[in-house]
């Protein structure tokens, strides 16, 4: 395994002090743009982790669908000629608008604000938020070892025991 | 793949892919409608105006703890049709496991052939192959009356030797044990990765 950070085949990793790093940036950033929730997911469609009142709201699907959106306006960003991906994807409603934005080539942030919090306001504290977060990740260590630890032969003999149980008789 | 060391948490892709109207939203359908809630996500499917699966379906599985340790899978299934080509090599991204789900019908061989192919260009254009990757095979529809042989299906189909499970997708057969073997071929795949 070459890499921590993700793509095809590769595993992305996150460390205990690097998952309180991104949440700690997370909750200056809702803090500061009184967003209703903001979500920080991989590009594969994973949740990480998410800060805000998300009462009623499925963080995992948003996730899933906020990855595969996000890969589909880069592909249409390549069709119209543009040569970098979109800078940022914004969803006005009417009273909830949602703002998209890479970090990085692995992650992404997905914030879901109220429609009386200025864009301009959104776009230029996630955009700080942002940077911090890259030169985070950019700083990950590698953590294969960390991998073969997590799933050790007990663990797999452990989990078709469990999926055994669970699909019984289904 | 995605572990998230703090919360224990291990996230699996695994992708359904296949010819249109092979079954692929039907398994995951039968997932759902199975599965307790408090192991399964809402079933997510965006679908055209004629219910064809137009980009993806979602669903995601907590399969409990084991050793602490939180393992989930997101399953997504593929849009069939041809020219949603696109989205297929999009939904492909990040995948960890794919259950390749066979129309087993005569007339939809070179249907199954076409996205075989395709599936295979766009592993290799992102540095896999099926000859490596953990992958199953899911004859479907194994209940309709002008269908190939499994000796046939194997011969065409099968060049790699992947695991391969016969299945009435509808009425569910075949759609767990096809789930259970993608997931512990997965993990097994990893493993020996790590090794």
């Amino acid at each position: 395994m070459e890499s921590s950070k993700g793509g095809n085949g590769q595993p992305i990793i996150l460390s205990g002090e690097m998952y309180r790093s991104v949440t700690e940036l997370l909750s200056e950033l809702l803090l500061k743009t009184k967003a209703r929730v903001i979500i920080f997911g991989d590009m594969d469609g994973h949740a990480i982790t998410q800060k805000g009142n998300t009462t009623g709201l499925n963080v995992n699907t948003l996730a899933a669908l906020a990855a595969g959106h996000y890969a589909a306006t880069a592909e249409m960003a390549k069709i119209v000629g543009e040569t970098n991906r979109f800078k940022f994807i914004f969803h006005e409603g009417e009273e909830m608008n949602m703002y998209s934005c890479n970090v990085g080539n692995s992650f992404l942030l997905l914030i879901v604000f109220d429609i009386s919090i200025a864009l301009g306001m959104i776009r230029i504290f996630t955009n700080r938020t942002i940077q911090s977060l890259e030169k985070f990740l950019e700083s990950q260590q590698q953590m294969d070892d960390k991998a073969s630890e997590f799933l050790d032969i007990e663990f797999s003999t452990l989990l078709n025991k469990e999926l055994d149980k669970t699909f019984n008789n289904l | 793949m995605f572990i998230n060391w703090a919360l224990q948490e291990i996230n699996l892709k695994i992708v359904y892919y296949g010819p249109g109207l092979s079954g692929k939203t039907t398994n995951l359908n039968y997932i759902y409608q199975k599965l307790d809630p408090s192991v399964r996500s809402d079933l997510i499917t965006l679908k055209t105006k004629e219910d064809r699966t137009i980009f993806f379906d979602f669903l995601q599985l907590e399969i409990g703890k084991i050793k602490n340790k939180r393992p989930k899978f997101s399953l997504y299934t593929i849009p069939g049709q041809s020219y949603y080509s696109e989205s297929r090599r999009i939904i492909l991204n990040g995948v960890d496991g794919l259950v390749f789900v066979v129309d087993s019908q005569i007339n939809r061989m070179p249907n199954n052939l076409q996205i075989l192919k395709e599936l295979e260009e766009n592993l290799i254009e992102s540095g896999r192959t099926l000859q490596t990757f953990p992958w199953v095979i899911q004859y479907n529809k194994r209940d309709l009356s002008e269908i190939e042989s499994i000796e046939n299906l194997q011969r065409k189909l099968n060049y790699f030797n992947a695991p391969h499970f016969e299945a009435v997708a509808r009425a569910g057969q075949g759609v767990f044990v096809t789930l259970k073997a993608v997931i512990n071929h997965v993990i097994t795949h990893i493993q020996s990765k790590l090794v």
